[in-house]
């Protein structure tokens, strides 16, 4: 037993976490948020000089061959600063999928350029009966000649206003198991015939409702083999869930930061009202909730580089993570009072990137579904 | 980082040793006596002795007090494997709580007299602590030890002593300094728990379960039975709440209980049709399994820290504050699950899983109170993990 990190991987969070404060102040988070483009090209040239968006990619296509822990702890620390933009899309959802199930050809063309800060990239999976699940998926890819044409809809695509290149879940074959004949295809961003429709959330993180019209699609375009897509898409999805907790856990540590200084410094009858113990049980509740988030966390990443099968600690992680991120953003509520409640302050950006984080990748029903599955199907 | 209960062949060798050991010597008789009278049948009682003949009981002590090779690690496997398996180390309080405070503080003598004795497995300690006015608020202790030319004059009552009826020995905590401040005031002594001037009264409690109260009356006891230095009792008891904690609560105890609900529900129709194709069953189960997970991580963390030669702090206390509700999560999804018939006593013929889930209903509601209440342990996690001012 071990719980130690690796000298390299404290210096990741360090670093991190020292460059997201002097960079990234909340102004900044702000002008973010509220502009069109959703991040700042500044910021993302210097992560990629700082090499980011690189860690976790091997040497051969330009990374710098990091685990998966590593880019846990990575995520962490932008998940505390609650930092807005193409990271996750780009990396976690594009290049790991490219590089799951990428040709060499492919990797070779778009990983290195990933590494390099200069591809954004975003995944297509989301349609309006479905979150996550193979039977909605109606987007249809038909081969025609030398290319496939895809057409339909497509729901919640983070970042697609700005991505390279698309990866979109399509149906290209009709089958009597709803996951099979499902095919990832990697597509141009400007290719003939998309329409981007942003989508408002309460987050405003650029979710954008995708039209494909009849959009025509190299064959050598197709990612990973032709109909069996899910397998694929099912492992990328658990992983991504993985990152996902790891931005809770980062954002979870802000708030009960935020929640244990002011608790210190605001004096209510005469004493600090971190003294009373209604206050101290709120903060207590909160660590309690996060460390969970923390250690489930760091334990799925380290089975996913371990190799060891993780697929019921992962929905463990997801469902617990949702679940404890709502309740402690609404303890650090009840902690910092008004002030906490106006937009001036930080948690209404913490409570508005939970209400996105607890959903994406399957909300904790959907987890917990997962996690029965294995239960009952063991022994 | 390594989330595997072993880490080195050996580490697993030892493992296997335990788990080979426990199969093949543990009866339902012994593991009855364990979970209902404490393994005070002669079953039990042998099975204790059988444990230490191993070594099991000494791990890590030196050899000339009766120790075996290991270290913490070792402790560590030993109970989770014990817990796997739904049995209880023997003298617990012996083993985890007096040991290794006479080992670290006891004198010479002491140690020679108990140590061997504890690893062997043939004594128990009654825990001595608390009283009516004083439960988590320990300082306010107000039992008497008198220091006379050749002994102490002890005088004063402590309640829920759970061991004592039974123990041999009395793990006592009583005042030596009625004029020092209180953190300083405390002393700890290892008395025999049938000297003249001791009566012992029982409590039956809501889980089925017999504590004690204990009157001492100008009971005499030897000097050399004071634990270490006087005045330090209250250091000692802080200083040995980590291991404490640690060995003596483990959320694999929960995981076979939810594994025989999950069994229950494969096997029971209810509304036509089978409980796990129910989505309610379904969610509230994997709930638990969720929560056992999470909480044998916020354990596992806390032991990695001591292990690590770190003091886990608010750590290990979160360990137990999370175990304590779980279980009581636990037996109520428990009790939902199998409804009416979960409210059966354990001697009718329609009682499911033999009665457990609805006396571990009864008995969890103590988790949360002994050992340090959950209010408690937030309060010294507020203060102590956050840094929050003291009220």
């Amino acid at each position: 037993m071990d719980i130690k990190f690796t000298e390299e991987q404290q210096l990741i969070r360090k670093s991190a976490r020292q460059f997201l404060m002097d960079k990234c102040p909340s102004s900044l988070l702000r002008e973010m948020v509220e502009g069109t483009k959703g991040y700042s090209d500044e910021l993302w040239r210097q992560m990629a000089e700082l090499g980011w968006m690189a860690l976790i990619f091997p040497e051969e296509f330009g990374g710098t061959g990091g685990n998966f822990m590593e880019l846990i702890l990575l995520l962490e620390e932008m998940g505390r600063a609650c930092l807005p933009g193409p990271f996750f899309s780009t990396v976690v959802l594009g290049g790991l999928t490219i590089l799951e199930a990428g040709t060499k050809q492919q990797k070779q063309e778009l990983l290195p350029k990933i590494a390099k800060g200069e591809l954004i990239a975003t995944l297509a999976i989301t349609e309006s009966e479905s979150d996550y699940d193979p039977s909605s998926i109606t987007v249809t890819a038909k081969a025609k000649g030398e290319s496939f044409i895809v057409h339909g809809t497509k729901l919640f695509v983070p970042n697609a206003h700005v991505a390279d290149y698309l990866l979109c879940v399509a149906r290209t074959e009709k089958g009597k198991d709803p996951e099979d004949g499902i095919t990832l295809f990697v597509i141009d961003g400007k290719a003939e015939g998309i329409k981007y429709t942003l989508l408002n959330t309460m987050a405003k993180d650029k979710q954008y409702e995708i039209f494909f019209n009849k959009v025509r699609v190299p064959k050598e375009n197709v990612l990973g083999e032709l109909n069996k897509g899910w397998g694929l898409l099912k492992k990328i999805l658990q992983k991504a869930a993985l990152a996902k907790c790891a931005e809770m856990v980062g954002g979870g540590q802000q708030v009960l930061d935020m929640a244990v200084s002011y608790a210190k410094k605001r004096v209510q009858f005469g004493k600090p009202i971190g003294s009373f113990q209604a206050i101290q049980h709120h903060c207590s509740n909160m660590l309690v909730d996060l460390d969970g988030c923390r250690w489930v966390t760091y334990k799925g990443a380290w089975m996913i580089d371990e190799d060891i099968p993780y697929e019921k600690e992962v929905s463990i992680a997801k469902a617990w993570c949702n679940d404890a991120f709502r309740r402690i953003v609404a303890l650090g509520h009840q902690v910092i009072g008004g002030v906490g409640y106006c937009e001036d302050h930080d948690m209404p950006l913490y409570f508005r990137m939970g209400r996105m984080a607890e959903i994406t990748f399957g909300d904790s029903d959907f987890h917990r579904e997962i996690v029965a599955k294995q239960l009952f199907s063991a022994g | 980082m390594n989330f595997n209960l072993t880490s080195t062949p050996e580490e697993e060798k030892f493992r296997q040793e335990v788990s080979d050991f426990l199969d093949k010597e543990l009866t339902d008789e012994i593991r009855r006596q364990y979970a209902i009278d404490k393994g005070l049948g002669p079953e039990g009682r042998a099975f204790a002795l059988k444990l230490g003949a191993k070594g099991w009981l000494g791990l890590g002590w030196p050899k000339e007090y009766g120790g075996s090779d290991g270290s913490i690690i070792h402790d560590f496997i030993l109970v989770q494997e014990f817990a796997r398996h739904e049995v209880h180390i023997p003298n617990e309080v012996a083993r985890f709580m007096s040991g290794p405070t006479i080992l670290h503080h006891g004198s010479e003598e002491m140690k020679r007299e108990f140590l061997p004795r504890i690893a062997r497995g043939e004594i128990e300690f009654g825990l001595g602590y608390t009283e009516p006015p004083a439960g988590s608020d320990l300082l306010a202790m107000q039992m008497v030890a008198v220091e006379k030319e050749d002994c102490y004059l002890i005088t004063g009552q402590k309640t829920f002593n759970t061991e004592s009826h039974y123990a041999d020995y009395h793990w006592l905590a009583a005042k030596t300094d009625l004029n020092a401040p209180k953190h300083e005031s405390i002393s700890l002594f290892v008395v025999d728990q049938r000297s003249p001037g001791i009566t012992i009264t029982p409590i039956w409690t809501l889980g089925g379960e017999r504590t004690n109260e204990v009157f001492y009356d100008d009971v005499r006891v030897p000097k050399n039975r004071l634990v270490g230095e006087k005045n330090r009792g209250f250091y000692y008891m802080i200083e040995a709440l980590n291991y404490e904690r640690l060995m003596m609560s483990q959320t694999e105890r929960l995981v076979p209980i939810l594994n025989r609900i999950i069994e229950y529900t494969r096997q029971t129709r209810r509304n036509g049709k089978l409980m796990t194709e129910d989505p309610l069953v379904r969610n509230k189960l994997a709930q638990m399994a969720i929560e056992i997970e999470v909480s044998k991580c916020l354990e596992y963390r806390a032991f990695a820290m001591l292990f690590e030669g770190r003091s886990p702090d608010y750590e290990s206390g979160i360990s137990k504050l999370f175990i304590s509700e779980l279980y009581q999560r636990l037996a109520y999804t428990g009790m939902e699950i199998l409804g009416f018939f979960g409210r059966l006593d354990e001697d009718s013929k329609w009682v499911p899983l033999r009665g457990e889930i609805s006396r571990l209903c009864r008995m969890s509601v103590v988790y949360t109170i002994g050992g340090g209440t959950s209010e408690i342990i937030r309060n010294l996690t507020a203060t102590r993990g956050l840094g929050l001012p003291r009220n």
